[in-house]
């Protein structure tokens, strides 16, 4: 049988955080945004070569990347949703639950094809700066993408 | 701004954080909300050998790490510095995920953190996360190989003034029904599994 102990350790965080003068939530979100928007250029410029580095490793086929690719891919959807790049933060998240498919052999490389382009598309300066544009990119790759997983489940 | 009252008080500045990621970005953009939330003591980690490093030599009032690094070796130091008797052994430790496979699931579950980001990381989410941290009232727990804070939450009722959140519920008892039953066809028809094309 399984010995439970219970106890309760002293905190440090649970003291500090109420000692002193505090600043009220608000005003402290507010300069973490500003923040964060001091190394945009930076991420984003950053995010940018991630999406290049995920082209050359997955362009030729090659489910070997796949491993290396499902990090960088995990990376880019991580701070693309950051800096409210939202479109490309979505499509590598799809590209992450392909890339981490139980099997590899089973992902279509027809639709890891489909979201390379999607992110390439979506960094171009007229796609990027256009919202109805990048939703609209959005919304083809989700129909391929659907149309690629009813291609394989038809071929089971 | 949900999720974090606008007018609470809180004061992060004496506070001793260690932020743990592979991606130098990804270290960045938690500094940078830290600092802007009153943080001014922090460390940076890229690896798991670094981290375990200043971990030994070093207290800290708060963990933050993305357990993905080194394969998933993050979620093994965590579990390591629970079972230690260490200094930090039971320190506040928040887990930021990115996609997160499958298999990796159980391992967050059970790697004795105290709470789970969800990246993309948002300034009101990890500061609600660490303000959590401050009101959390659950035992640590040693059970067979689990050490770390009890996983199940209580439930304490309603905020405290308010009623609660489902004011739209009924008041009254719905009373004796005043239309037939429907039949079992009906009800079959209507929870029958369907194919939706989207």
């Amino acid at each position: 049988m399984t010995v439970v102990r219970t106890f309760h350790p002293e905190v440090r965080l649970k003291q500090i955080i109420n000692e002193g003068v505090g600043v009220r939530a608000e005003a402290a979100l507010e300069r973490a945004e500003l923040e964060l928007q001091s190394i945009r250029e930076n991420c984003v410029a950053a995010i940018d070569g991630k999406v290049e580095r995920l082209i050359d490793l997955l362009s030729n086929g090659d489910r070997e990347a796949f491993p290396a690719a499902y990090e960088i891919s995990n990376e880019v959807f991580a701070e693309a949703g950051v800096f409210r790049i939202a479109e490309l933060s979505a499509v590598a998240q799809s590209l992450c639950v392909l890339l981490s498919a139980h099997d590899p052999a089973r992902v279509p490389l027809k639709a890891v094809s489909v979201h390379l382009d999607a992110m390439r598309a979506l960094r171009k300066p007229e796609v990027a700066d256009n919202l109805p544009l990048r939703k609209a990119v959005l919304a083809e790759l989700r129909t391929l993408a659907a149309h690629f997983g009813d291609v394989e489940r038809k071929a089971e | 701004m949900s999720g974090v009252d606008p007018n609470a008080i809180f004061n992060l500045s004496k506070a001793r954080a260690l932020l743990i990621d592979k991606s130098q970005h990804s270290l960045d953009v938690l500094w940078q909300i830290l600092k802007g939330l009153g943080l001014s003591n922090m460390t940076r980690s890229d690896s798991v050998d670094d981290a375990d490093k200043q971990l030994r030599l070093n207290a800290y009032d708060i963990i933050i790490i993305d357990p993905a690094l080194e394969g998933g070796a993050g979620y093994e130091l965590i579990s390591r510095l629970r079972h230690s008797a260490g200094k930090n052994a039971h320190v506040p430790v928040v887990l930021t995920t990115g996609h997160v496979r499958a298999a990796d699931v159980a391992k967050g579950r059970d790697t004795g953190a105290n709470f789970v980001v969800i990246k993309p990381i948002t300034p009101n989410v990890l500061l609600q996360r660490i303000l959590w941290i401050g009101r959390d009232k659950r035992p640590f727990v040693e059970a067979g190989n689990y050490v770390g804070p009890d996983r199940r939450f209580k439930f304490d009722g309603p905020p405290q003034g308010s009623d609660g959140r489902r004011q739209s519920d009924l008041t009254q008892p719905l009373g004796e029904a005043s239309e037939p039953n429907m039949s079992q066809d009906e009800i079959n028809a209507m929870i029958k599994p369907q194919r939706v094309s989207l």
